[in-house]
C-alpha cells in the first residue's frame, strides 16, 4: 500500500470516528433542533463529501477536486459541533459554522480540473476563506447569550464583552459581503458554463447547476436576513439540498463518463477491427475521445521528426492550449494524439483509446513514414537535377573562360606567326613561343577540369590512393587514418571521394584550420567517411550547395551525411554509405 | 638506342615514334595496347619503352601495370610512362624501390621536344626522369614539421631538379652555375634532410623520394 493510500484510509477512519462521535453528541444534545434531521444531514453531507472526496482523491491524486471535497466534508463536521453540549465543542462549532462554504466555493470554481482559471477566481476563493474564518471568529468575542439563536445553548467560551450592537453591525456587513461573493460565484459559474466546449459542458453541467442554485438560495436568504424579513426555518434546510447533492452528482458523473468511455472504446475496437485508416481512423478516434479537434502525429525515427498523416513534417504544440498523449505499441512510440487539454483529466480513456487503435495507428505511421520518404526523395531528386544542371553550367563556364579562350588566342598567335615567318622570323619565333606557353596552360586547365569531373586515379585504383591524393593536394596538413584496403562499388567510391574533396575544400576555404584528419573505413556493411578539422566550426549543411548536393547524392545511395559543427571549434563531416 | 612506343592514339603514337626516330632512336616496335606492349618488349628487348598509362584493354591504368611488369621481368629495359594526369601515387608506385631506368612524365612534355628526348635517353641509360609537376606536388605537401623549410631557395631548386633525375652537370647547366657549386648545394641538402649522400643519380632520386613520401 502506498503512503498516499494509507493516509487516505487514515482520513476515512478519522471521518467515520468524527461522524460517530458527532451523531452521539447531537442525539444527546440538550438544545439542538430537529436532531434526527441533523444526524441525517451529517451523514449525507459530511459523510458524502468526505467519502466521495477520498475516492476521487485516490483515483486522481494530482487533481485537487478530491482534496477540496474532503476539506469541505471535514469543515462541515467541525461546524456541526455548534449543536453539541460540551462548551468547548459548541464554541468551536459556532466559530466555524460556515467554514464549509469556502472549500465548497473553491471546489465549484476549480471543477473539474482542480485549478482556478482566473485571478478573479483566486481572489474570490481567498476572500471566501478569510470571510468564513476571520469573519466569524471576530464577533465570537462579543457574542453574548442574548445574540445566540438559542437560549439553552452552552456558554460562548470566547466571549470577552457582550455587545449586541457590534455583533449586529458586523453580521450585517458580513451579509453584504456574503451576498456579493455568492453572486460573483454564481456569475462565474454561469460564465464558465457558457464558455465551455460541448465535452466540458457535459461534465460540468450537473455540478454547476446545483452550485448555481445553492449560490442563489444562499444569497436570497442572506438578503432576507439583512432586510429583516422573517423566513421559515425549513427554508434553510431547502438551501442545503443542492449542497448535499454535490458529491453524489460528482459520483454520478464519474459513473456516466466511465459508461460512455466503455461504450466509445468498445465501438472503436469494433470499427478499427474493420481495418479503417487515415482520415477515417482519425475521425473514429476523435469520436471515441469526444474531441473534434483531435490531430495525429507520427514519429519518424529515421529523420528524428514528427510528421502528420500526409507525411508533412510537424512540430508538436507547446503545452497549454493543446495537450499531447503518446500511443505506444510494444514499448515503441507509434503516434502522438494532439488533443484538448481537458482530456488529460481522463487519462484512462485516452490510454484505452490509444491501445485500441495502436495497431491501426502503426499502419498509418508506416504509411506516413513512406509518404515522408517519398516527399524527401522528390525534393532531393529535384535538388540533384538542379545540382547537376548547375554543375554543367559551371563546367561550360570553366571551359569557355579557360581552355577555349586560350585556344582561340593560340590560333591567333599561330596565324600571326605564319604571316610573319618570312618577313620577320624573329617575331614569328616569339609568337610561336607564346603559343606553346598558352597551349601548356590550356592543357593544365583541361587536366584540372577533367580531374574535377572524374578523378582517373579513383576509377583506376580506388578510394584509398584517391583520398591520399586529395589529402596531398590540400593546402593544409591532412592526416589520413584508416583504409578500405579493397575496391567498393563505383557509386560508393565516387560519393565518398567527393565527400572528402568537398569537405577538405570547405575546411581550406572557411575553417581557418591548422590540420584535418580524414578517416575512411568499413564498418558494419557501410563505408564510413569522416573529415574532421580543428578550425572555427559553424559549418551549416543547409548553407551552400556543395554539402547539400553531397547529402542528396549519399541519400540516393541509402546513406546519410551528418555535419557536426560546434561553434566553439572544429567541424566533423561524416558520411555513412551502405555497402554490402 | 632501341625504343618501343606504346600508345593507343595512333596520331600520338606515330608522332612520338617519328620524333624519336628523328633524334637518333631506333623505333623497334609500336604497340596499341598493354598486351601488345608486353609481347613486343619481350621479343625486341629494347633499351626503353615509352608507355601511355591509359590504354586498352581496360582503359584504366593498363599501361602502368604493364610498365611494372616490364620493370620486374626485364630490368634491362627502361620504362618511361606518360600520363595525362599528375598522380604522385603512380610515380611512387612505378619507382618503388629502384629509380633506375624509370620515368614518369606528363604527356604535355612531349611538346618540349629536347627535354622529352633527353628524358627518354636518360631512362634508356638507366637513369630516371620524374615530371617537375610530380616533384613539386611531393614537395608541396603540407607537413606539420617540414625540414624542407630549412632549405634555401637555391637548395630547393637543386632538390627539385635532383628529384627529376637530373645529373649534377645538367643541374649546373640549367642553373647557370659551376658543377662544383651544385655539389656543395647537394651536400648541404643531404645534411639538412639527414640523408646519406650518394653519387649515383638514380639512387639519389630514390633517397629524395623516400624522404618526400615519408
Amino acid at each position: 500500500m502506498t503512503g498516499l493510500r494509507r493516509a487516505l484510509w487514515a482520513l476515512a477512519g478519522a471521518g467515520l470516528l468524527l461522524l460517530a462521535v458527532q451523531i452521539d453528541l447531537i442525539a444527546t444534545s440538550d438544545f439542538a433542533p430537529d436532531r434526527g434531521l441533523w444526524i441525517a444531514l451529517d451523514v449525507v453531507i459530511g459523510g458524502g463529501f468526505v467519502g466521495v472526496g477520498l475516492y476521487a482523491w485516490s483515483r486522481r491524486p494530482d487533481n485537487r477536486v478530491g482534496v477540496l471535497m474532503v476539506a469541505t466534508g471535514f469543515a462541515w463536521f467541525v461546524g456541526v459541533f455548534n449543536l453539541t453540549d460540551p462548551a468547548l465543542l459548541f464554541t468551536l462549532g459556532l466559530a466555524t459554522a460556515n467554514l464549509f462554504m469556502a472549500p465548497a466555493i473553491h471546489l465549484l470554481l476549480a471543477f473539474p480540473s482542480g485549478r482556478l482559471e482566473t485571478r478573479f477566481d483566486r481572489r474570490l476563493v481567498i476572500g471566501s476563506y478569510i470571510a468564513v474564518t476571520v469573519g466569524f471568529l471576530v464577533p465570537m468575542f462579543f457574542l453574548g447569550s442574548g445574540d445566540k439563536h438559542c437560549t439553552t445553548c452552552p456558554d460562548n467560551l470566547l466571549l470577552v464583552e457582550p455587545s449586541s450592537g457590534f455583533v449586529g453591525a458586523w453580521f450585517d456587513g458580513l451579509c453584504v459581503i456574503g451576498i456579493a461573493a455568492l453572486l460573483a460565484v454564481l456569475g462565474r459559474l454561469i460564465a464558465r458554463w457558457r464558455r465551455a466546449a460541448p465535452p466540458l459542458r457535459r461534465i460540468v453541467t450537473p455540478l454547476f447547476v446545483s452550485g448555481a442554485v445553492l449560490m442563489a438560495l444562499l444569497a436570497t436568504l442572506l438578503f432576507f436576513d439583512l432586510a429583516g424579513i422573517e423566513v421559515i426555518e425549513s427554508a434553510y434546510y431547502v438551501a442545503l439540498i443542492p449542497f448535499a447533492l454535490v458529491p453524489y452528482l460528482f459520483l454520478a458523473g464519474l459513473a456516466r463518463a466511465r459508461m460512455l468511455r466503455a461504450g466509445a472504446v468498445g465501438e472503436l475496437v469494433a470499427r478499427v477491427g474493420g481495418a479503417i485508416a487515415g482520415r477515417e481512423l482519425r475521425d473514429e478516434l476523435a469520436r471515441a475521445l469526444n474531441d473534434p479537434s483531435l490531430e495525429l502525429a507520427f514519429w519518424i525515427p529515421d529523420s528524428g521528426a514528427y510528421v502528420d498523416p500526409e507525411g508533412r513534417s510537424l512540430e508538436l504544440p507547446e503545452s497549454g492550449r493543446r495537450a499531447t498523449s503518446d500511443v505506444t505499441l510494444d514499448g515503441r512510440r507509434v503516434a502522438v494524439l494532439i488533443h484538448d487539454p481537458l482530456l488529460l483529466e481522463e487519462p484512462e480513456l485516452v490510454e484505452a483509446v490509444g491501445a485500441a487503435a495502436a495497431l491501426a495507428l502503426e499502419k498509418d505511421r508506416l504509411e506516413a513514414e513512406l509518404r515522408a520518404k517519398i516527399g524527401e526523395l522528390r525534393e532531393s531528386r529535384a535538388r540533384m537535377v538542379s545540382f547537376g544542371l548547375a554543375e554543367r553550367r559551371r563546367l561550360e563556364r570553366d571551359l569557355h573562360d579557360g581552355a577555349q579562350q586560350r585556344l582561340v588566342s593560340l590560333a591567333l598567335d599561330l596565324r600571326l606567326a605564319r604571316d610573319a615567318a618570312r618577313t620577320d622570323p624573329e617575331r614569328s619565333e616569339e609568337l610561336l613561343d607564346g603559343a606553346a606557353e598558352e597551349l601548356e596552360r590550356a592543357l593544365g586547365e583541361l587536366r584540372e577540369l577533367a580531374r574535377g569531373i572524374h578523378p582517373a586515379v579513383l576509377s583506376d585504383r580506388g578510394l584509398d590512393p584517391a583520398v591520399e591524393a586529395i589529402a596531398n593536394r590540400a593546402p593544409l596538413a591532412v592526416e589520413v587514418v584508416g583504409r578500405l584496403g579493397e575496391r567498393v562499388p563505383e557509386p560508393v567510391e565516387l560519393a565518398a571521394y567527393f565527400v572528402v574533396s568537398e569537405a577538405l575544400t570547405n575546411v581550406a576555404k572557411y575553417a581557418h584550420a591548422a590540420q584535418a584528419t580524414v578517416r575512411v573505413e568499413r564498418e558494419n556493411g557501410r563505408v564510413v567517411v569522416e573529415v574532421a578539422d580543428d578550425g572555427v566550426g559553424g559549418a551549416d549543411p543547409q548553407r551552400g550547395t556543395g554539402l547539400r548536393g553531397l547529402a542528396d547524392r549519399i541519400a540516393a545511395l541509402g546513406g546519410r551525411l551528418d555535419v557536426d559543427s560546434r561553434p566553439e571549434g572544429g567541424t566533423m563531416v561524416r558520411a555513412r554509405i551502405p555497402c554490402e | 638506342m632501341r625504343v618501343i612506343v606504346a600508345e593507343d592514339s595512333v596520331l600520338l603514337r606515330e608522332g612520338i615514334a617519328r620524333l624519336l626516330a628523328e633524334h637518333g632512336f631506333e623505333v623497334v616496335g609500336k604497340a596499341g595496347d598493354a598486351e601488345d606492349l608486353i609481347r613486343k618488349v619481350g621479343a625486341h628487348k629494347p633499351d626503353v619503352a615509352v608507355v601511355d598509362i591509359r590504354m586498352p584493354p581496360d582503359n584504366t591504368d593498363d599501361g602502368l601495370r604493364a610498365a611494372l611488369q616490364i620493370r620486374e621481368q626485364q630490368p634491362g629495359t627502361g620504362v618511361l610512362v606518360l600520363s595525362a594526369y599528375v598522380e604522385e601515387a603512380y610515380a611512387l608506385e612505378l619507382v618503388a624501390d629502384s629509380a633506375s631506368g624509370v620515368g614518369y612524365l606528363l604527356k604535355d612534355r612531349v611538346a618540349d621536344v629536347d627535354g622529352f628526348v633527353e628524358a627518354v635517353r636518360r631512362v634508356a641509360e638507366g637513369g630516371s626522369a620524374l615530371d617537375p609537376e610530380v616533384v613539386s606536388r611531393l614537395l608541396g605537401r603540407t607537413r606539420r614539421q617540414d625540414p624542407l623549410d630549412e632549405l634555401t631557395p637555391r637548395e630547393r631548386e637543386v632538390l627539385e631538379l635532383m628529384a627529376e633525375g637530373r645529373s649534377n652537370a645538367a643541374i649546373a647547366e640549367r642553373m647557370v652555375v659551376t658543377e662544383r657549386a651544385v655539389e656543395k648545394h647537394v651536400t648541404s641538402i643531404f645534411g639538412k634532410l639527414n640523408l646519406s649522400p650518394t653519387a649515383v643519380d638514380h639512387r639519389r632520386v630514390l633517397a629524395v623520394l623516400a624522404f618526400l613520401r615519408s
